[in-house]
């Protein structure tokens, strides 16, 4: 198991409160559509800030790499306010993608190396896994590796890379001749280019990235990439369902709030029931996705109690990425016609559960991982 | 962090599978043997009266054993041969028995021990408590909830059967409907009404009536599913002694909503029914291979849909129970599960359906084809017993989401 520091309900809970409210203060929803129309796409002032005073991005960096050693479920209050708030910023991909790959690719060097920066906040990291077919992959790159002399160089493209444009550090999944394995590749280094791309969540920016024998240094054993990005999906998936519930219960809430307060025919519209079913039927949703997030948390812990942690997360992943679609998506039905302008971040929402469900590949990819997992 | 020897519990879990093991068999393995055991996967019966009545006779010998060992009761006062223990103990417990091959004693405890016993607990007078809760906890007596009446269902409040004061006690009058297990059972909690002036909340009275007085008539009703475990109860100037009464004159209200409130966690736990069985990861993974449909992209994704909520509804009960651990009271889960359950096993019941195809409609003899029929058939009722599907609804909306009530 991965969690060395124990931590205490109360202390959950003062933590989701320390941060729900410095985001609440820094990160309001004019904040977060500043930030986002702005380079790079996230405040860069924040983003210091939750590192520095808050220690954010240290909290599940074991302490040997110069983070405080929590676990996932530590993290997932973090990440799950963070969702609420819709706080744009590369959390997501530098503490759960770059840093999840360095620890599962077991490198001594690279973690010693690396990890520290990602824990502090002055490193930004990002794994860039996926090509021109948009799927996750765990083989088969057209990305190449070719040893130069002792040292790797790589060539290829890149696409859908969270945070590609800003990130300081890349690993990179490539093809090598003893099968797929991963790379660090330092922003800046000759023949990386990387342009930002239009997308659907306008909170998460997203880039191409080109390698043209590209300088890189190797992550883990060669060939050892498909284990270590099924790894990272496990932890993944589990670090975005959080999120993905946090946002659910803000959309469950603005709905809630709105329905007491719009009034239609002389009553408020929560009074008819085919409004305050739809409501009932979101809390469900909502509260079942909370349940699948906790125990995939756990089982990624590690928790003597807590189910396999492929299944646990697999089935977060799908239940969570369904839960967030359909409130968001019911959360503007909710609102009416106001839910369906630029002004309302109704929408935000909105993108942000389409983009999420897609992240990984999409239901019928998760779906039948979820089987597989099974054995089905 | 999590391990069992700093948990309180582990030696109470120790001794519940000392007792399962000597008294039980283990259920043989989780793997599941397409075409072998039992082929059924409903919740209600459709077994004649004797095979029925051997059933219920296990059930009672099982309770019994549990009764006699101390796992009969488990929450229940030391006076009347409980353990005083949690109801975290109780689900513990319950947990452990699923591992095991037991009669299934739902006849007694959904509704019997689960509901009407707590309420007794909590409103009887010492000689009614005295008379029959052991009887009731020792498998002896059963029974029945005499709420609903053919004018008063969701509106449960706008009960007519009318109970009036005579010398030493009271006369019931009134039909009662839908009315579970009453054939199997000793005694019944019936809801009345004794003010006809006052609010109806304020207007009505619980008792506690033995059904072998003069006056009470239990007449089956068959069922859409084929069997009749629910019935009409008429009861025609039933004398019920005072000392009888659940609760104050009039304040019936008080002592149905304790009834209701543990309806709520009762229902959906069956763990040794057939229903349990076609839940699992196992069985339904089987069900899609043996049907052909194996490689079939659609049955595939619907059977994926349907494993991950079914299993986050069990992380949700896992959830639950650790938050009851930790002391705190039951929050609007068990609505949430109740909405689940239904929902879940319907979806269950219809997937099934389209994989087995035209075999589910007629007997051919077949293992796992023809008995789907006991799901199908069994489902509508999900959504309607213990509150039905709109007014859980109303329940989340109003009380956990704070919604404006409808306006009456
Ligand atoms: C298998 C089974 C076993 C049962 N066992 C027992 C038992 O042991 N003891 C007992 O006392 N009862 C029992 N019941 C009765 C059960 O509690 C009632 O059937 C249930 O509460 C619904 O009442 P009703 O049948 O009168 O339907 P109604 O209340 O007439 O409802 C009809 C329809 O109207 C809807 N409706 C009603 N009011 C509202 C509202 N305010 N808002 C929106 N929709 C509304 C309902 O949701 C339903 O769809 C059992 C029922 C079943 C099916």
């Amino acid at each position: 198991m991965t969690k060395t520091t124990t931590i205490t309900e109360g202390e959950l809970e003062d933590l989701r409160g320390t941060v729900r409210a410095f985001l609440a203060e820094y990160s309001g929803e004019q904040a977060v559509r500043r930030a986002v129309a702005a380079d790079p796409g996230y405040d860069v002032d924040l983003w210091r800030r939750l590192a520095t005073e808050l220690g954010l991005p240290a909290m599940a960096i074991p302490e040997a790499y110069g983070g405080d050693g929590f676990g996932l479920v530590t993290l997932g209050i973090v990440l799950g306010e963070m969702g609420r708030a819709m706080t744009p910023g590369p959390f997501f991909s530098s503490v759960i993608l770059a840093a999840g790959a360095l620890l599962a690719s077991g490198d001594e060097t690279a973690c010693s190396t690396r990890l520290p920066g990602i824990a502090d906040g002055s490193v930004v990291g990002t794994l860039a896994v996926v090509e021109a077919d948009g799927a996750w992959r765990t083989d088969g790159f057209a990305t190449t590796a070719r040893e130069d002399g002792g040292s790797w160089v790589l060539t290829g493209e890149k696409t859908l890379v969270p945070e590609g444009s800003s990130a300081d550090l890349l690993l990179v999944a490539a093809s090598t001749p003893a099968g797929p394995a991963l790379f660090a590749v330092d922003a800046g280094a000759a023949g990386l280019s990387a342009g930002a791309l239009r997308t659907l969540d306008i909170t998460r920016p997203i880039s191409r990235v080109a390698l043209s024998e590209t300088p890189a240094v190797l992550v883990g054993d060669l060939g050892a990439a498909r284990q270590i990005l099924a790894d990272v999906l496990v932890r993944a998936s589990v670090a975005l369902a959080a999120e993905q519930v946090g946002a659910a219960r803000a959309c469950l809430e603005m709905a809630v709030a709105y329905a007491k307060e719009r009034e239609q025919f002389g009553r408020a519209i929560g009074s008819f029931q085919a409004v305050k079913h739809k409501l009932a039927d979101m809390l469900a949703r909502v509260t079942l996705a909370d349940a699948a997030a906790t125990e995939g948390l756990r089982a990624a812990d590690g928790f003597d109690d807590a189910p396999p942690a492929a299944v646990a997360a697999a089935v977060a992943h799908s239940v969570c990425s369904e839960a967030f679609m359909y409130v968001a998506a019911e959360n503007i039905q909710v609102h009416g016609g106001i839910g369906f302008t630029w002004e309302h971040p109704a929408h935000l929402y909105y993108r942000r559960a389409k983009a999420d469900q897609l992240m990984f590949g999409g239901p019928a990819v998760y779906h039948e991982r979820l089987l597989a997992t099974l054995g089905v | 962090m999590t391990t069992t020897e700093a948990d309180p519990l582990a030696a109470f879990a120790d001794e519940a599978r000392a007792f399962l093991d000597a008294h039980a068999e283990r259920r043989s393995t989780d793997a599941v043997i397409w075409g072998k055991g039992e082929d059924h996967t409903g919740y209600f019966s459709e077994d004649p009266p004797e095979v029925e009545q051997a059933l219920v006779d296990q059930a009672r010998a099982w309770q019994r054993t549990r009764y006699e060992n101390g796992f009969g009761w488990i929450t229940g006062p030391e006076s009347y041969g409980g353990r005083e223990l949690s109801g975290v103990h109780d689900l513990v417990y319950d947990q452990i028995e699923a591992e095991y091959d037991v009669p299934d004693t739902g006849v007694l405890s959904l509704i019997g021990l689960g509901m009407i016993g707590p309420t007794i607990l909590a409103h009887g007078r010492d000689e009614v408590r005295d008379r029959y809760l052991p009887a009731m906890f020792r498998g002896e007596v059963i029974a029945c909830q005499l709420f609903s009446e053919p004018g008063a269902g969701s509106d449960l409040a706008g009960v007519q059967t009318r109970a009036s004061r005579t010398e030493d006690g009271w006369v019931l009058r009134g039909q009662k409907v839908w009315t579970s297990v009453a054939q199997h059972a000793q005694i019944g909690m019936a809801l009345c009404r004794t003010d006809p002036d006052a609010p109806k909340h304020k207007g009505i009275t619980a008792f506690l009536v033995d059904l072998s007085l003069p006056g009470v008539e239990v007449r089956p009703l068959r069922q859409m599913s084929g069997g009749a475990e629910f019935n009409e109860v008429f009861l025609t100037d039933v004398h019920v002694p005072d000392d009888h009464r659940l609760g104050e004159v009039n304040g019936g209200w008080r002592v149905a909503l304790t009834t209701l409130m543990n309806e709520r966690a009762s229902v959906g736990n069956e763990a040794s029914t057939g229903v349990a069985r076609v839940l699992s990861d196992g069985f339904l993974a089987a069900l899609l291979h043996e049907s052909g449909h194996g490689e079939d992209a659609a049955a595939r994704r619907r059977l994926a849909e349907i494993t991950a909520d079914l299993t986050a509804a069990e992380y949700l009960n896992r959830a639950t129970i650790r938050r009851l651990r930790s002391g705190a009271q039951p929050g609007p889960e068990a609505s949430v599960s109740k909405l689940l359950w239904a929902q879940n096993l319907t979806r269950i019941a219809h997937l099934a359906a389209e994989l087995v195809g035209p075999r589910l409609t007629a007997d051919t003899g077949e293992w796992g084809t023809f008995s789907w029929n006991e799901l199908l058939l069994s489902a509508p009722a999900f959504r309607i017993l213990g509150g039905t599907e709109e007014i859980m609804k109303n329940i989340l909306g109003e009380r956990v989401l704070g919604l404006p009530k409808e306006p009456s």
